[in-house]
Protein backbone atom coordinates (compact mmCIF):
# COMPACT_ATOMS: atom_id res chain seq x y z
CA UNK A 1 0.00 0.00 0.00
CA UNK A 2 2.93 2.61 0.88
CA UNK A 3 4.77 1.63 -1.98
CA UNK A 4 1.62 2.16 -4.68
CA UNK A 5 1.26 5.47 -2.48
CA UNK A 6 4.87 6.33 -3.22
CA UNK A 7 4.59 5.18 -6.99
CA UNK A 8 1.43 7.49 -7.29
CA UNK A 9 3.02 10.54 -5.90
CA UNK A 10 6.23 9.99 -7.90
CA UNK A 11 4.16 9.74 -10.87
CA UNK A 12 2.33 12.82 -10.45
CA UNK A 13 5.48 14.49 -8.97
CA UNK A 14 7.57 14.00 -12.29
CA UNK A 15 4.62 15.00 -14.27
CA UNK A 16 5.34 17.63 -17.54
CA UNK A 17 2.90 16.13 -19.86
CA UNK A 18 -0.67 17.16 -17.70
CA UNK A 19 0.09 21.02 -17.20
CA UNK A 20 -2.99 23.12 -17.58
CA UNK A 21 -2.07 23.82 -21.11
CA UNK A 22 -2.47 20.13 -22.42
CA UNK A 23 -5.54 19.83 -19.46
CA UNK A 24 -7.14 22.66 -21.61
CA UNK A 25 -6.59 20.75 -24.86
CA UNK A 26 -8.62 17.41 -23.12
CA UNK A 27 -11.14 19.77 -21.93
CA UNK A 28 -12.01 21.54 -25.00
CA UNK A 29 -11.98 17.90 -27.05
CA UNK A 30 -14.16 16.94 -24.11
CA UNK A 31 -16.81 19.67 -24.84
CA UNK A 32 -16.26 18.63 -28.64
CA UNK A 33 -16.89 15.29 -28.37
CA UNK A 34 -19.88 15.81 -26.32
CA UNK A 35 -21.72 18.78 -28.39
CA UNK A 36 -20.61 16.09 -31.71
CA UNK A 37 -22.09 13.06 -29.97
CA UNK A 38 -25.35 14.62 -28.70
CA UNK A 39 -26.42 16.72 -31.69
CA UNK A 40 -26.24 13.48 -33.60
CA UNK A 41 -27.69 11.94 -31.48
CA UNK A 42 -30.67 14.00 -30.87
CA UNK A 43 -31.18 14.59 -34.95
CA UNK A 44 -31.29 10.67 -35.77
CA UNK A 45 -33.75 10.03 -33.09
CA UNK A 46 -36.02 12.59 -34.31
CA UNK A 47 -34.77 11.19 -37.91
CA UNK A 48 -35.35 7.60 -36.86
CA UNK A 49 -38.96 7.56 -35.30
CA UNK A 50 -40.70 8.89 -38.48
CA UNK A 51 -38.11 6.22 -40.68
CA UNK A 52 -39.46 3.29 -38.07
CA UNK A 53 -42.87 3.94 -38.42
CA UNK A 54 -42.30 4.39 -42.19
CA UNK A 55 -40.53 1.30 -42.84
CA UNK A 56 -43.56 -0.77 -40.97
CA UNK A 57 -45.88 0.74 -43.91
CA UNK A 58 -47.49 -1.27 -46.32
CA UNK A 59 -46.67 1.23 -49.07
CA UNK A 60 -43.63 0.33 -51.14
CA UNK A 61 -42.56 3.49 -51.85
CA UNK A 62 -42.29 4.50 -48.24
CA UNK A 63 -40.99 1.39 -47.30
CA UNK A 64 -38.14 0.88 -49.74
CA UNK A 65 -36.52 3.69 -50.27
CA UNK A 66 -35.87 3.38 -45.77
CA UNK A 67 -34.92 -0.02 -46.24
CA UNK A 68 -32.42 1.22 -49.02
CA UNK A 69 -30.95 3.96 -46.56
CA UNK A 70 -30.81 1.87 -43.56
CA UNK A 71 -29.27 -1.25 -45.70
CA UNK A 72 -26.35 1.62 -47.22
CA UNK A 73 -25.37 3.07 -44.05
CA UNK A 74 -25.65 0.02 -42.04
CA UNK A 75 -23.38 -1.57 -44.59
CA UNK A 76 -20.72 0.51 -44.96
CA UNK A 77 -17.66 1.81 -42.39
CA UNK A 78 -18.69 5.10 -40.44
CA UNK A 79 -14.83 6.21 -41.27
CA UNK A 80 -15.97 5.47 -44.97
CA UNK A 81 -19.39 7.94 -45.00
CA UNK A 82 -17.19 10.36 -43.28
CA UNK A 83 -14.54 10.25 -45.85
CA UNK A 84 -17.57 10.73 -48.49
CA UNK A 85 -19.05 13.90 -46.88
CA UNK A 86 -15.94 15.03 -45.76
CA UNK A 87 -13.66 15.14 -48.51
CA UNK A 88 -16.49 14.35 -51.48
CA UNK A 89 -18.36 17.78 -51.20
CA UNK A 90 -16.00 19.84 -52.22
CA UNK A 91 -16.20 17.88 -55.73
CA UNK A 92 -20.08 18.97 -55.94
CA UNK A 93 -20.04 21.54 -58.77
CA UNK A 94 -20.76 24.88 -57.38
CA UNK A 95 -20.75 23.88 -53.79
CA UNK A 96 -18.54 26.35 -52.55
CA UNK A 97 -20.49 29.35 -53.92
CA UNK A 98 -23.73 28.05 -51.78
CA UNK A 99 -24.39 29.22 -48.27
CA UNK A 100 -23.93 25.49 -47.26
CA UNK A 101 -20.26 26.29 -48.16
CA UNK A 102 -20.05 28.22 -44.73
CA UNK A 103 -21.80 24.91 -43.19
CA UNK A 104 -19.27 22.29 -45.01
CA UNK A 105 -15.60 23.83 -45.05
CA UNK A 106 -15.28 23.55 -41.32
CA UNK A 107 -14.67 19.46 -40.77
CA UNK A 108 -17.56 19.79 -37.79
CA UNK A 109 -20.53 19.78 -39.91
CA UNK A 110 -19.38 16.64 -42.45
CA UNK A 111 -18.78 15.17 -39.04
CA UNK A 112 -21.97 15.92 -37.81
CA UNK A 113 -23.98 14.82 -41.08
CA UNK A 114 -21.89 11.02 -41.29
CA UNK A 115 -22.28 10.49 -37.10
CA UNK A 116 -26.49 11.79 -37.62
CA UNK A 117 -27.06 9.51 -40.79
CA UNK A 118 -25.07 6.55 -39.26
CA UNK A 119 -27.14 6.84 -35.92
CA UNK A 120 -30.55 7.65 -37.68
CA UNK A 121 -30.19 4.34 -39.77
CA UNK A 122 -29.05 1.66 -36.68
CA UNK A 123 -31.99 3.50 -34.80
CA UNK A 124 -34.61 3.33 -37.52
CA UNK A 125 -33.90 -0.90 -37.47
CA UNK A 126 -34.19 -0.90 -33.42
CA UNK A 127 -37.41 0.92 -33.84
CA UNK A 128 -38.73 -0.75 -36.04
CA UNK A 129 -38.23 -4.10 -34.86
CA UNK A 130 -39.52 -2.88 -31.42
CA UNK A 131 -42.62 -1.31 -32.98
CA UNK A 132 -42.87 -5.12 -34.71
CA UNK A 133 -42.58 -6.57 -31.49
CA UNK A 134 -46.12 -4.96 -30.23
CA UNK A 135 -48.38 -6.91 -29.04
CA UNK A 136 -50.93 -7.57 -31.65
CA UNK A 137 -53.72 -7.64 -29.14
CA UNK A 138 -53.15 -4.58 -27.25
CA UNK A 139 -53.08 -3.16 -31.07
CA UNK A 140 -56.54 -5.03 -31.67
CA UNK A 141 -57.67 -3.55 -28.06
CA UNK A 142 -56.90 -0.04 -29.44
CA UNK A 143 -58.52 -0.48 -32.45
CA UNK A 144 -61.56 -1.76 -30.59
CA UNK A 145 -62.12 1.16 -28.09
CA UNK A 146 -62.14 3.68 -31.20
CA UNK A 147 -58.47 4.65 -31.87
CA UNK A 148 -57.53 6.25 -35.21
CA UNK A 149 -53.98 4.65 -36.68
CA UNK A 150 -52.34 7.76 -35.37
CA UNK A 151 -53.70 7.84 -32.50
CA UNK A 152 -53.07 4.28 -32.04
CA UNK A 153 -49.33 5.00 -32.58
CA UNK A 154 -49.04 7.98 -30.61
CA UNK A 155 -50.94 6.81 -27.70
CA UNK A 156 -49.87 2.87 -27.86
CA UNK A 157 -47.41 1.34 -29.94
CA UNK A 158 -44.89 4.46 -29.99
CA UNK A 159 -44.99 4.19 -25.90
CA UNK A 160 -44.38 0.45 -25.83
CA UNK A 161 -41.76 0.02 -28.24
CA UNK A 162 -39.67 3.55 -27.15
CA UNK A 163 -39.54 1.26 -23.52
CA UNK A 164 -38.78 -2.53 -25.52
CA UNK A 165 -36.22 -0.56 -27.69
CA UNK A 166 -34.63 1.56 -24.62
CA UNK A 167 -31.62 -1.50 -23.93
CA UNK A 168 -30.48 -1.57 -27.64
CA UNK A 169 -30.68 1.74 -27.98
CA UNK A 170 -28.55 3.02 -24.83
CA UNK A 171 -26.06 0.36 -26.82
CA UNK A 172 -26.13 2.66 -29.88
CA UNK A 173 -25.62 5.87 -27.30
CA UNK A 174 -22.26 3.66 -26.27
CA UNK A 175 -21.54 2.80 -29.75
CA UNK A 176 -21.76 6.57 -31.39
CA UNK A 177 -19.81 7.79 -28.59
CA UNK A 178 -16.90 5.37 -29.52
CA UNK A 179 -17.15 5.75 -33.23
CA UNK A 180 -17.32 9.12 -32.72
CA UNK A 181 -13.17 8.94 -32.19
CA UNK A 182 -13.06 9.10 -35.85
CA UNK A 183 -13.67 12.65 -36.06
CA UNK A 184 -9.87 13.00 -35.47
CA UNK A 185 -9.01 11.86 -38.43
CA UNK A 186 -10.83 14.64 -40.26
CA UNK A 187 -9.08 17.37 -38.16
CA UNK A 188 -11.34 17.65 -35.38
CA UNK A 189 -10.01 18.48 -31.96
CA UNK A 190 -12.36 16.14 -30.08
CA UNK A 191 -11.10 13.90 -27.35
CA UNK A 192 -9.44 12.07 -29.11
CA UNK A 193 -7.70 14.54 -31.47
CA UNK A 194 -6.79 16.34 -28.25
CA UNK A 195 -5.03 13.14 -26.92
CA UNK A 196 -3.26 12.62 -30.35
CA UNK A 197 -2.33 16.31 -30.08
CA UNK A 198 -0.65 15.83 -26.78
CA UNK A 199 1.11 12.06 -27.42
CA UNK A 200 2.84 14.02 -30.80
CA UNK A 201 3.91 16.56 -28.49
CA UNK A 202 5.28 14.48 -25.87
CA UNK A 203 5.84 11.27 -27.53
CA UNK A 204 4.01 10.00 -24.69
CA UNK A 205 1.79 7.22 -25.94
CA UNK A 206 0.43 5.51 -22.56
CA UNK A 207 -0.05 9.02 -21.05
CA UNK A 208 -1.89 10.49 -23.37
CA UNK A 209 -3.83 7.21 -24.60
CA UNK A 210 -4.99 5.99 -21.67
CA UNK A 211 -5.69 9.50 -20.03
CA UNK A 212 -8.70 9.64 -22.83
CA UNK A 213 -9.85 6.23 -22.26
CA UNK A 214 -10.10 6.74 -18.59
CA UNK A 215 -12.34 9.81 -19.46
CA UNK A 216 -13.97 7.62 -22.49
CA UNK A 217 -14.51 5.07 -19.58
CA UNK A 218 -16.43 7.83 -17.33
CA UNK A 219 -18.46 9.35 -20.16
CA UNK A 220 -19.47 5.72 -20.66
CA UNK A 221 -20.18 4.81 -17.07
CA UNK A 222 -22.37 8.10 -16.92
CA UNK A 223 -24.64 6.66 -19.69
CA UNK A 224 -25.07 3.21 -18.49
CA UNK A 225 -26.14 4.38 -15.52
CA UNK A 226 -28.85 6.95 -16.93
CA UNK A 227 -30.13 4.09 -19.14
CA UNK A 228 -30.16 1.49 -16.31
CA UNK A 229 -32.36 4.36 -14.08
CA UNK A 230 -34.35 5.11 -17.37
CA UNK A 231 -34.94 0.95 -18.00
CA UNK A 232 -36.19 1.38 -14.10
CA UNK A 233 -38.80 3.65 -14.15
CA UNK A 234 -39.62 3.11 -17.56
CA UNK A 235 -39.69 -0.56 -17.92
CA UNK A 236 -41.64 -1.41 -14.37
CA UNK A 237 -44.35 -2.84 -16.24
CA UNK A 238 -42.06 -5.92 -16.93
CA UNK A 239 -40.85 -6.67 -13.72
CA UNK A 240 -42.87 -8.81 -11.17
CA UNK A 241 -44.32 -7.12 -8.03
CA UNK A 242 -43.15 -8.68 -4.64
CA UNK B 1 -92.69 5.33 -34.65
CA UNK B 2 -91.26 6.87 -32.07
CA UNK B 3 -89.32 3.82 -30.02
CA UNK B 4 -85.63 4.13 -29.19
CA UNK B 5 -83.43 2.82 -31.98
CA UNK B 6 -82.21 -0.86 -30.63
CA UNK B 7 -78.60 -0.98 -29.82
CA UNK B 8 -77.70 -3.23 -32.07
CA UNK B 9 -78.82 -4.95 -34.87
CA UNK B 10 -77.13 -7.12 -37.87
CA UNK B 11 -79.32 -7.71 -40.76
CA UNK B 12 -78.04 -11.14 -42.98
CA UNK B 13 -73.87 -10.75 -42.40
CA UNK B 14 -71.51 -12.73 -44.73
CA UNK B 15 -67.98 -13.27 -43.95
CA UNK B 16 -65.56 -15.15 -45.95
CA UNK B 17 -62.21 -16.08 -45.62
CA UNK B 18 -61.13 -16.54 -49.19
CA UNK B 19 -63.71 -19.30 -50.87
CA UNK B 20 -64.12 -20.43 -47.43
CA UNK B 21 -67.71 -18.98 -46.21
CA UNK B 22 -67.64 -19.16 -42.57
CA UNK B 23 -70.47 -16.77 -41.77
CA UNK B 24 -73.30 -17.36 -44.23
CA UNK B 25 -75.97 -14.76 -43.30
CA UNK B 26 -76.43 -14.10 -39.56
CA UNK B 27 -79.18 -11.76 -37.90
CA UNK B 28 -79.76 -10.20 -34.64
CA UNK B 29 -81.28 -7.92 -32.83
CA UNK B 30 -80.22 -6.53 -29.33
CA UNK B 31 -82.90 -4.80 -27.23
CA UNK B 32 -81.94 -2.73 -24.09
CA UNK B 33 -80.94 -4.75 -21.72
CA UNK B 34 -80.53 -8.24 -23.40
CA UNK B 35 -77.90 -10.78 -22.55
CA UNK B 36 -77.09 -12.74 -25.25
CA UNK B 37 -75.18 -15.63 -25.24
CA UNK B 38 -73.43 -17.58 -28.19
CA UNK B 39 -72.85 -21.00 -28.16
CA UNK B 40 -71.20 -23.68 -30.34
CA UNK B 41 -68.63 -25.43 -31.49
CA UNK B 42 -65.08 -24.21 -32.31
CA UNK B 43 -65.18 -23.20 -35.60
CA UNK B 44 -68.65 -22.38 -35.72
CA UNK B 45 -67.86 -18.48 -36.17
CA UNK B 46 -69.45 -17.03 -33.06
CA UNK B 47 -66.19 -15.36 -32.52
CA UNK B 48 -65.94 -14.05 -35.91
CA UNK B 49 -69.52 -12.70 -35.75
CA UNK B 50 -68.99 -11.08 -32.78
CA UNK B 51 -65.92 -9.73 -34.45
CA UNK B 52 -67.69 -8.76 -37.32
CA UNK B 53 -70.02 -6.74 -35.00
CA UNK B 54 -67.45 -3.93 -34.07
CA UNK B 55 -65.90 -4.27 -37.69
CA UNK B 56 -62.32 -5.48 -36.50
CA UNK B 57 -63.59 -8.03 -39.10
CA UNK B 58 -65.28 -6.70 -42.20
CA UNK B 59 -68.23 -8.31 -43.37
CA UNK B 60 -68.47 -9.04 -46.96
CA UNK B 61 -72.30 -8.61 -46.95
CA UNK B 62 -74.35 -7.59 -44.73
CA UNK B 63 -75.86 -4.20 -42.45
CA UNK B 64 -74.69 -3.30 -39.41
CA UNK B 65 -76.73 -0.68 -37.33
CA UNK B 66 -75.81 0.33 -34.16
CA UNK B 67 -78.21 2.77 -32.33
CA UNK B 68 -80.10 3.62 -35.35
CA UNK B 69 -76.90 4.67 -37.38
CA UNK B 70 -76.13 2.26 -40.25
CA UNK B 71 -72.18 1.99 -40.97
CA UNK B 72 -72.05 2.60 -44.63
CA UNK B 73 -69.52 0.70 -47.13
CA UNK B 74 -68.48 0.66 -50.20
CA UNK B 75 -66.38 -1.61 -52.76
CA UNK B 76 -62.45 -1.05 -53.55
CA UNK B 77 -60.53 -3.46 -55.31
CA UNK B 78 -59.54 -5.22 -51.81
CA UNK B 79 -63.06 -6.01 -51.39
CA UNK B 80 -66.14 -4.36 -49.14
CA UNK B 81 -64.34 -1.53 -46.63
CA UNK B 82 -66.26 0.49 -44.35
CA UNK B 83 -66.61 3.95 -46.53
CA UNK B 84 -65.62 6.28 -43.31
CA UNK B 85 -63.38 5.34 -40.57
CA UNK B 86 -64.14 7.76 -38.40
CA UNK B 87 -67.77 6.46 -38.71
CA UNK B 88 -66.28 3.28 -37.52
CA UNK B 89 -64.32 4.79 -35.01
CA UNK B 90 -67.10 6.22 -33.02
CA UNK B 91 -69.07 3.09 -33.27
CA UNK B 92 -66.49 0.81 -31.89
CA UNK B 93 -66.20 3.39 -28.95
CA UNK B 94 -69.91 2.58 -28.38
CA UNK B 95 -69.49 -1.29 -28.29
CA UNK B 96 -66.67 -1.86 -25.68
CA UNK B 97 -65.15 -5.47 -25.79
CA UNK B 98 -63.70 -7.88 -23.38
CA UNK B 99 -61.23 -10.13 -24.68
CA UNK B 100 -60.59 -13.90 -24.01
CA UNK B 101 -56.77 -12.89 -23.70
CA UNK B 102 -57.54 -9.38 -21.56
CA UNK B 103 -55.57 -7.45 -24.09
CA UNK B 104 -55.03 -5.03 -21.22
CA UNK B 105 -51.63 -2.26 -22.81
CA UNK B 106 -49.17 -3.40 -20.79
CA UNK B 107 -46.65 -0.43 -20.25
CA UNK B 108 -49.65 1.37 -18.31
CA UNK B 109 -51.32 1.31 -14.83
CA UNK B 110 -54.31 -0.51 -14.61
CA UNK B 111 -55.67 2.64 -13.86
CA UNK B 112 -54.53 4.23 -16.79
CA UNK B 113 -55.67 1.34 -18.59
CA UNK B 114 -59.23 2.16 -17.81
CA UNK B 115 -58.73 6.07 -18.42
CA UNK B 116 -57.07 5.93 -21.59
CA UNK B 117 -59.66 5.50 -23.84
CA UNK B 118 -62.07 7.72 -22.11
CA UNK B 119 -59.81 10.51 -22.50
CA UNK B 120 -58.18 10.15 -25.63
CA UNK B 121 -61.10 9.04 -27.78
CA UNK B 122 -64.41 10.49 -26.32
CA UNK B 123 -62.64 13.63 -24.98
CA UNK B 124 -63.98 13.53 -21.60
CA UNK B 125 -61.79 16.17 -19.14
CA UNK B 126 -59.19 14.22 -17.37
CA UNK B 127 -60.26 14.50 -13.55
CA UNK B 128 -63.94 13.05 -14.23
CA UNK B 129 -62.20 10.28 -16.00
CA UNK B 130 -60.13 9.22 -13.38
CA UNK B 131 -62.89 9.78 -10.59
CA UNK B 132 -65.15 7.62 -13.06
CA UNK B 133 -62.20 5.05 -13.21
CA UNK B 134 -61.53 4.70 -9.99
CA UNK B 135 -65.28 3.88 -9.23
CA UNK B 136 -65.27 1.47 -11.68
CA UNK B 137 -62.43 -0.55 -10.46
CA UNK B 138 -63.61 -0.35 -6.63
CA UNK B 139 -67.04 -1.82 -8.33
CA UNK B 140 -64.92 -4.75 -9.67
CA UNK B 141 -62.76 -5.14 -6.89
CA UNK B 142 -60.08 -3.65 -8.08
CA UNK B 143 -59.24 -0.78 -6.37
CA UNK B 144 -55.93 -1.35 -4.58
CA UNK B 145 -54.94 -2.24 -7.72
CA UNK B 146 -55.41 0.56 -10.02
CA UNK B 147 -51.62 1.57 -9.64
CA UNK B 148 -50.22 -2.46 -10.45
CA UNK B 149 -48.95 -2.86 -14.13
CA UNK B 150 -50.70 -5.66 -16.12
CA UNK B 151 -48.21 -8.19 -15.98
CA UNK B 152 -48.42 -7.53 -11.84
CA UNK B 153 -52.16 -9.41 -11.63
CA UNK B 154 -53.63 -12.35 -12.09
CA UNK B 155 -55.31 -13.59 -14.97
CA UNK B 156 -59.03 -12.97 -13.11
CA UNK B 157 -57.46 -9.63 -11.89
CA UNK B 158 -56.41 -8.73 -15.25
CA UNK B 159 -59.90 -9.93 -16.79
CA UNK B 160 -62.08 -7.68 -14.31
CA UNK B 161 -59.89 -4.45 -15.04
CA UNK B 162 -60.58 -5.46 -18.84
CA UNK B 163 -63.93 -5.04 -17.69
CA UNK B 164 -63.80 -2.01 -16.21
CA UNK B 165 -61.90 -0.82 -19.15
CA UNK B 166 -64.97 -1.65 -21.29
CA UNK B 167 -67.48 -0.38 -18.84
CA UNK B 168 -65.59 3.35 -18.53
CA UNK B 169 -66.14 3.84 -22.37
CA UNK B 170 -70.28 4.02 -21.38
CA UNK B 171 -70.99 1.88 -24.13
CA UNK B 172 -74.17 0.75 -25.75
CA UNK B 173 -73.44 -2.84 -25.69
CA UNK B 174 -70.65 -4.73 -24.45
CA UNK B 175 -69.12 -7.51 -26.46
CA UNK B 176 -67.65 -10.24 -24.66
CA UNK B 177 -65.11 -13.06 -26.46
CA UNK B 178 -64.69 -15.88 -24.44
CA UNK B 179 -63.87 -14.00 -21.24
CA UNK B 180 -63.01 -17.01 -19.26
CA UNK B 181 -61.91 -19.17 -21.31
CA UNK B 182 -58.26 -18.07 -20.24
CA UNK B 183 -58.60 -18.39 -16.97
CA UNK B 184 -57.46 -21.27 -14.80
CA UNK B 185 -60.94 -22.50 -13.26
CA UNK B 186 -60.34 -20.92 -9.34
CA UNK B 187 -60.66 -17.67 -11.10
CA UNK B 188 -63.61 -18.45 -13.55
CA UNK B 189 -65.80 -17.45 -10.79
CA UNK B 190 -64.96 -13.80 -9.85
CA UNK B 191 -64.87 -12.57 -13.69
CA UNK B 192 -68.46 -14.85 -13.78
CA UNK B 193 -69.99 -12.54 -10.48
CA UNK B 194 -69.16 -9.19 -12.16
CA UNK B 195 -70.43 -10.32 -15.78
CA UNK B 196 -73.43 -11.23 -13.66
CA UNK B 197 -74.06 -7.70 -11.77
CA UNK B 198 -73.73 -6.08 -14.92
CA UNK B 199 -76.75 -8.62 -16.49
CA UNK B 200 -78.92 -7.50 -13.61
CA UNK B 201 -78.16 -3.84 -13.62
CA UNK B 202 -79.33 -4.05 -17.21
CA UNK B 203 -76.33 -3.87 -19.54
CA UNK B 204 -76.96 -4.76 -23.20
CA UNK B 205 -74.33 -7.64 -23.66
CA UNK B 206 -73.29 -9.88 -26.11
CA UNK B 207 -71.42 -13.05 -24.89
CA UNK B 208 -69.32 -15.56 -26.74
CA UNK B 209 -68.89 -18.24 -24.35
CA UNK B 210 -68.06 -22.01 -23.26
CA UNK B 211 -70.16 -21.35 -19.71
CA UNK B 212 -73.49 -23.19 -19.83
CA UNK B 213 -74.16 -22.58 -15.92
CA UNK B 214 -73.55 -18.68 -17.63
CA UNK B 215 -75.67 -18.96 -20.27
CA UNK B 216 -78.70 -20.99 -18.41
CA UNK B 217 -79.12 -18.63 -15.84
CA UNK B 218 -77.99 -14.73 -16.88
CA UNK B 219 -78.69 -14.50 -20.28
CA UNK B 220 -82.10 -13.92 -21.89
CA UNK B 221 -81.53 -14.91 -25.08
CA UNK B 222 -79.17 -17.81 -26.33
CA UNK B 223 -78.11 -18.42 -29.76
CA UNK B 224 -76.37 -21.99 -31.08
CA UNK B 225 -73.94 -20.98 -34.05
CA UNK B 226 -72.90 -23.98 -36.12
CA UNK B 227 -71.12 -23.86 -39.50
CA UNK B 228 -71.39 -19.97 -40.18
CA UNK B 229 -75.58 -20.69 -39.51
CA UNK B 230 -77.32 -19.68 -36.41
CA UNK B 231 -79.26 -23.23 -35.98
CA UNK B 232 -81.28 -22.44 -33.00
CA UNK B 233 -82.22 -19.24 -31.16
CA UNK B 234 -84.19 -18.72 -28.23
CA UNK B 235 -85.14 -18.30 -24.28
CA UNK B 236 -82.23 -20.50 -22.84
CA UNK B 237 -84.99 -22.56 -21.18
CA UNK B 238 -86.36 -23.39 -24.65
CA UNK B 239 -82.32 -23.75 -26.36
CA UNK B 240 -80.65 -25.36 -23.69
CA UNK B 241 -83.39 -27.71 -21.81
CA UNK B 242 -85.19 -28.83 -24.79
CA UNK B 243 -82.83 -28.31 -27.90
CA UNK B 244 -84.64 -29.17 -31.61
CA UNK B 245 -81.49 -30.04 -33.27
CA UNK B 246 -79.16 -33.19 -33.20
CA UNK B 247 -75.86 -31.49 -33.39
CA UNK B 248 -77.29 -29.32 -30.37
CA UNK B 249 -78.34 -31.94 -28.33
CA UNK B 250 -74.88 -33.78 -29.40
CA UNK B 251 -73.27 -30.40 -28.28
CA UNK B 252 -75.12 -29.89 -24.89
CA UNK B 253 -74.78 -33.57 -24.08
CA UNK B 254 -71.81 -34.31 -21.27
CA UNK B 255 -68.60 -34.92 -22.86
CA UNK B 256 -67.40 -38.09 -20.64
Amino acid sequence: MQQLNAWFTDLLAGNEIFTANTLGYYADGLATTVQLVFLSLIIGLLLAVPMAIGRGSSRPWIKWPIFFYTYVFRGTPLLIQLYIIYYGVVFVEGIQDTWLWLILEEPFYPALIAFTLNTAAYTTEIFRGAIKATNKGEIEAARAYGMSRAKMMRRIILPSAFRRALPAYGNEVIFMLHASAIASVVTIMDLTGAARFVYARFYAPFDAFLFVAAIYLCLTFGILYLFRYLEKRLLAHLRPQN
Amino acid sequence: MAATPLPLEVINLKKRFGDNEVLKGLSLKAHKGDVISMIGASGSGKSTFLRCMNLLEQPNEGELIVHGESIDFKQTRRGREPANWRQVERIRAKLSMVFQSFNLWAHMTLLENVVEAPIHVLGKPKKEALEHGRALLDRVGLLERADYYPTQMSGGQQQRGAIARALAMEPEVMLFDEPTSALDPELVGDVLKVMRDLAEEGRTMIVVTHEMSFARDVSNQVIYLHQGVIEEAGAPAEVLENPQSDRLRQFLAPKF
